[in-house]
C-alpha cells in the first residue's frame, strides 16, 4: 500500500500576522506534506499573505466558524483524493514537529481520529482557571458517554481518517467541533486516541474563543453533546 | 339569540380583517402559501370566538378561564407562541442552508481560480 495522502487544513480567521510564521514552520518541518488555506471569512490580508506563501486558499465569503472552515477542508480533501486530513491552528500554537507523533497511530491504522492532546503527559502547558474547568467539564461529560477518557477535547491539532472526513463533510458541529463532535464520531463507530503534544501560545491575532463565547460555549456544547449521544447514529 | 358585546365585535371583526389582509398578500405573492395557512387558522379560530357567544361561554367554562376575553386572549397567545416556535426553526435551517452555500460558493470560487491559473488575482 502506497503511504496515505495527507492534507494540513488550516482555519484562519484574520490571521495574517501569525500565518507566514506558521506556514512557513509547516513547510521547514513537514516539506512533503499539501497545505490548505480556508480562510473564514476574514477581513484583514489573510488570503493575500497565504497565496504569497504559495498555498492554495479556500474563501468563505462569510464567517462561518472553526466547524465550517473544518467542513470545506474536510469536502476539498475527499474530492482530491486524500486519505486524512489533519486540522492545525493558524495562530501557531501547535508544531508542525509533532506531525510524524499525531499520525503515528492513523498510520498504524489504530484509530480513525488522531487528537494532540495538552494533557495526557505533563508537558508544561497551564491554562487559565476557566479553561481547565472546562477542559475537566468536557472531558467528564465524554467520559460519561463513551466511557473513553479524553483529557484534551478542545484541541484544535488532529488528524482525521478519510471515512471520518467523509461524514463530516456533511454533517458537523457549526461552530465548535469537540466534544459533542467526539461523541458523536465514537457513536457512529470510529476510534479516538490522545497523543501527548506540546503547545505553545498563540503568536498573533485573536482567539476564536471570546468573552460572550465562553458563556455560551458551556451551554451548547453540553445540550450538544446530549443530543450527539442520544441521537441515532447514522 | 344574545347581542355580541362590544369586545367580541371588535374581536371578531379584527380577526376577519388580518385574515383578508393575510389572503391579500399571498394574492399579491407577499406571503408563501405555506406561511398563510397558520394565519387563516388562527384568524378563524378567532373569529368563530368572537361571533359566537355560546361557543366561547363554553369553552371558557370548560377551561375555567375568568373571562371571555381571556379565552380569546389564551388562543391569540398561543397562536403567537406557535408562529415564533415555528419561525425560529426556519430560521435554523434557513442558517444551515446558509452555512452549507457558503461552503459550496468558496470551493466553488477556488476551482475557478484554479481554472483560470490566476490564484494570485481577486475574482471580481
Amino acid at each position: 500500500m502506497s503511504a496515505p495522502r495527507v492534507l494540513i487544513i488550516i482555519p484562519a480567521h484574520n490571521e495574517e500576522a501569525s500565518l507566514p510564521r506558521t506556514l512557513a514552520e509547516v513547510r521547514a518541518k513537514a516539506p512533503d506534506v499539501d497545505v490548505l488555506i480556508v480562510d473564514d471569512g476574514s477581513r484583514d490580508d489573510t488570503a493575500t499573505v497565504a497565496r504569497a506563501a504559495g498555498v492554495p486558499v479556500v474563501r468563505h465569503p462569510v464567517n462561518l466558524g472553526v466547524g465550517g472552515a473544518l467542513q470545506t477542508g474536510f469536502r476539498y480533501a475527499v474530492e482530491r483524493g486524500y486519505d486524512i486530513g489533519v486540522q492545525l491552528d493558524a495562530d501557531g500554537q501547535h508544531d508542525p514537529a509533532y506531525l510524524e507523533v499525531l499520525l503515528a497511530p492513523m498510520r498504524t491504522g489504530t484509530c480513525d481520529v488522531s487528537i494532540g492532546s495538552r494533557y495526557v503527559e505533563s508537558t508544561g502547558y497551564r491554562a487559565p482557571w476557566n479553561r481547565r474547568l472546562g477542559m475537566l467539564l468536557f472531558s467528564g461529560v465524554v467520559k460519561l458517554a463513551l466511557g473513553q477518557r479524553i483529557t484534551d477535547t478542545t484541541s484544535g491539532f488532529r488528524a482525521y481518517s478519510l471515512p471520518v472526513m467523509r461524514i463530516c463533510q456533511h454533517d458537523f458541529p457549526k461552530d465548535f467541533p469537540d466534544a459533542p463532535l467526539l461523541i458523536a464520531l465514537a457513536r457512529r463507530g470510529f476510534r479516538l486516541a490522545e497523543v501527548p503534544v506540546v503547545m505553545r501560545e498563540r503568536q498573533a491575532g485573536q482567539s476564536f474563543y471570546t468573552l460572550g463565547k465562553q458563556l455560551y460555549y458551556p451551554y451548547k456544547n453540553i445540550l450538544a453533546s446530549i443530543m450527539a449521544f442520544i441521537r441515532r447514529p447514522v | 339569540m344574545e347581542f355580541l358585546s362590544r369586545t367580541q365585535i371588535i374581536t371578531a371583526l379584527s380577526a376577519v380583517a388580518l385574515a383578508l389582509y393575510v389572503l391579500d398578500l399571498v394574492r399579491r405573492r407577499r406571503l408563501g402559501e405555506e406561511y398563510s395557512l397558520l394565519w387563516v387558522i388562527a384568524t378563524a379560530v378567532i373569529a368563530i370566538l368572537g361571533f359566537s357567544t355560546p361557543l366561547l361561554r363554553a369553552i371558557t367554562h370548560a377551561l375555567g378561564m375568568l373571562g371571555e376575553a381571556s379565552t380569546v386572549f389564551a388562543f391569540g397567545l398561543a397562536f403567537a407562541i406557535a408562529m415564533l416556535l415555528y419561525f425560529s426553526t426556519k430560521l435554523s435551517r434557513l442558517g444551515l442552508e446558509n452555512h452549507m452555500l457558503s461552503r459550496e460558493l468558496a470551493l466553488l470560487r477556488h476551482e475557478l481560480e484554479e481554472m483560470r491559473g490566476s490564484a494570485g488575482k481577486e475574482p471580481r
